[in-house]
């Protein structure tokens, strides 16, 4: 009965590269309508476990479910795999590490390209979204710009108004406040906060910056070596007093994670 | 060895997989209509200008060099019936081709190559949009009418320049040069050139989708992924006209 309400589920889920081991054996509930922050040092299969609840990678071992429904076997190359697996990411909004703006279109009809694929309104009501959701990202009356006139900063709250677009249930972000001023970063989160009060939506954001996770988060997860450190609500990750969990938030060299 | 020979089998069987997607993309639903169009448009004005400078002097060339040779046999009438079979049957067709698979087929690997290295493949698919149909079958389609469409401009070319270098400049007689030019050439030239040019727009269509999904490893990759395209349609459509070719000269079309 948990799966019901859980938005995500892994269970012992095992991916790895080679003789390179990216992740083994994580396992975590995630509650829907609440914001989970996975911390880690770069490299260690934060964006992987992204790419796999997605189903842009399959795990090499392990299960996966969104909202109760088991999404490991599903096959892109067959018919049916891909119809499943297509209605289940229109669940999904993700937020990628660079934005990944389709350069040959103006800003609007990067926001616009979601909903013109999968919503059934009219130009004049998609126009209007778009409007609103740029306006909600801080760039009013951004539309006709092409990605390439706008900063780094800019082109990632532009991706994130596209990840919204749609109304996800769950938003993925990866490395949302990477390569962003603190203002801007902070700017991000006040949005992520926003949107999860006022939608109600499941935000995963994939980042190493904890004092975004102080701020925003309801969950915490600390993914180290492939391994899931710690995983549980925010307070009680705070106050477990793992060496792991101390010594990312207090920013020190001294512990068990070590720097490759 | 045995490691690339397993690397080179895993290519094929992704490719047959490829091909299937495309012919499954091919026959349902959605399309991408603007998409299309927006491929071919931008598709001819990037072909436009290398295929006509690659073209227009292969008519002068045959028409200087052939002037003086048929004039020796006193067959200066009978110039631009070569002229005519040469371009319709041969030129024309290989040479469009081949500028196709140069421009359009870099262009394409290129764009594709960099949406895949910057993400924007991955964002697609998590747009459940099938990044062969909404991509790679467009630059397909796109590659098929626009092959023979430069393949018509470029066969003008190639009689204007000849004529102009015939007449004007070598003193062949217009009134012959016209009566002569249609001489060797049937329908059936037109309609096989046409065939080859859609055939041969496949190959660049499919090969540069292919390999622009397969794109990896930065800026690089797709350097590697539009060259490639090149280099391997060039040689394909070479060695598929040779064998065109061979065929119908034996079944004496």
């Amino acid at each position: 009965m948990a799966e019901q309400q859980a938005a995500i589920t892994l269970v012992k889920v095992c991916k790895s590269f080679g003789t390179n081991r990216v992740l083994h054996e994580v396992s975590l509930t995630l509650p829907a309508g609440k914001i989970m922050v996975m911390l880690g040092p770069s490299g260690t299969g934060k964006s992987v476990l992204l790419r796999c609840l997605v189903g842009l990678m399959k795990p090499d071992s392990g299960r996966i479910f969104i909202e109760g429904k088991d999404i490991t076997g599903l096959d892109e190359r067959r018919s049916a795999g891909r119809e499943q697996l297509f209605a289940l990411r229109r669940k999904f909004g993700m937020l990628f590490q660079d934005g990944a703006l389709f350069d040959d279109m103006t800003v609007g009809d990067n926001v616009a390209f979601p909903l013109r694929q999968h919503a059934k309104l009219s130009e004049r009501e998609i126009a209007a979204r778009v409007a609103d959701d740029l306006e909600r990202v801080g760039l009013k009356g951004a539309q006709s710009k092409m990605p390439s006139e706008l900063s780094g900063g800019m082109r990632k709250r532009v991706a994130f108004a596209r990840a919204i677009a749609l109304r996800p249930k769950i938003v993925l972000c990866d490395e949302p406040s990477s390569g962003l001023d603190p203002v801007m970063s902070a700017t991000l989160d006040e949005l992520i906060l926003d949107l999860h009060r006022s939608l109600g939506m499941t935000f995963v954001v994939i980042s190493h910056d904890t004092a975004e996770a102080r701020k925003i988060a309801d969950y915490v997860g600390l993914l180290y070596k492939g391994e899931l450190q710690a995983f549980g609500p925010k307070d009680e990750v705070l106050r477990s007093n793992q060496r792991a969990i101390n010594q990312f938030f207090e920013r020190s060299t001294e512990g068990p994670i070590q720097v490759l | 060895m045995t490691n690339r020979s397993v690397r080179w089998f895993e290519a094929c069987a992704a490719f047959v997989e490829f091909l299937c997607a495309v012919c499954r993309c091919l026959v349902t639903g959605p399309r991408y209509l603007f998409e299309t169009l927006r491929v071919m448009d931008l598709l001819i004005r990037r072909c436009l200008i290398p295929v006509g400078l690659a073209v227009a002097p292969v008519g002068a060339v045959i028409s200087l060099q052939g002037a003086g040779l048929f004039r020796m046999f006193g067959a200066e009438s009978l110039l631009s019936s070569l002229l005519a079979t040469a371009i319709f049957r041969e030129y024309s067709p290989a040479l469009a081709s081949v500028m196709v698979a140069a421009q359009a087929g870099s262009s394409i690997a290129a764009r594709i190559g960099t949406m895949k290295v910057r993400g924007q493949i991955d964002a697609l698919a998590v747009m459940s949009v099938d990044p062969i149909r909404y991509v790679v079958v467009p630059g397909l389609i796109a590659c098929i009418i626009v092959t023979p469409l430069l393949s018509v401009l470029t066969t003008l070319l190639g009689l204007v320049s000849g004529w102009f270098f015939a007449v004007p400049v070598m003193g062949v007689d217009h009134g012959s040069f016209l009566a002569n030019l249609y001489a060797q050439v049937s329908l059936v030239d037109l309609w096989v050139g046409m065939g080859k040019c859609m055939a041969f727009g496949t190959a660049v269509g499919l090969i540069a989708g292919f390999l622009g999904l397969r794109t990896s490893g930065g800026a690089t990759g797709v350097g590697k992924a539009a060259n490639d395209t090149v280099t391997l349609t060039i040689v394909l459509i070479l060695v598929a006209d040779y064998f065109v070719s061979m065929l119908l000269l034996r079944l004496g079309v």
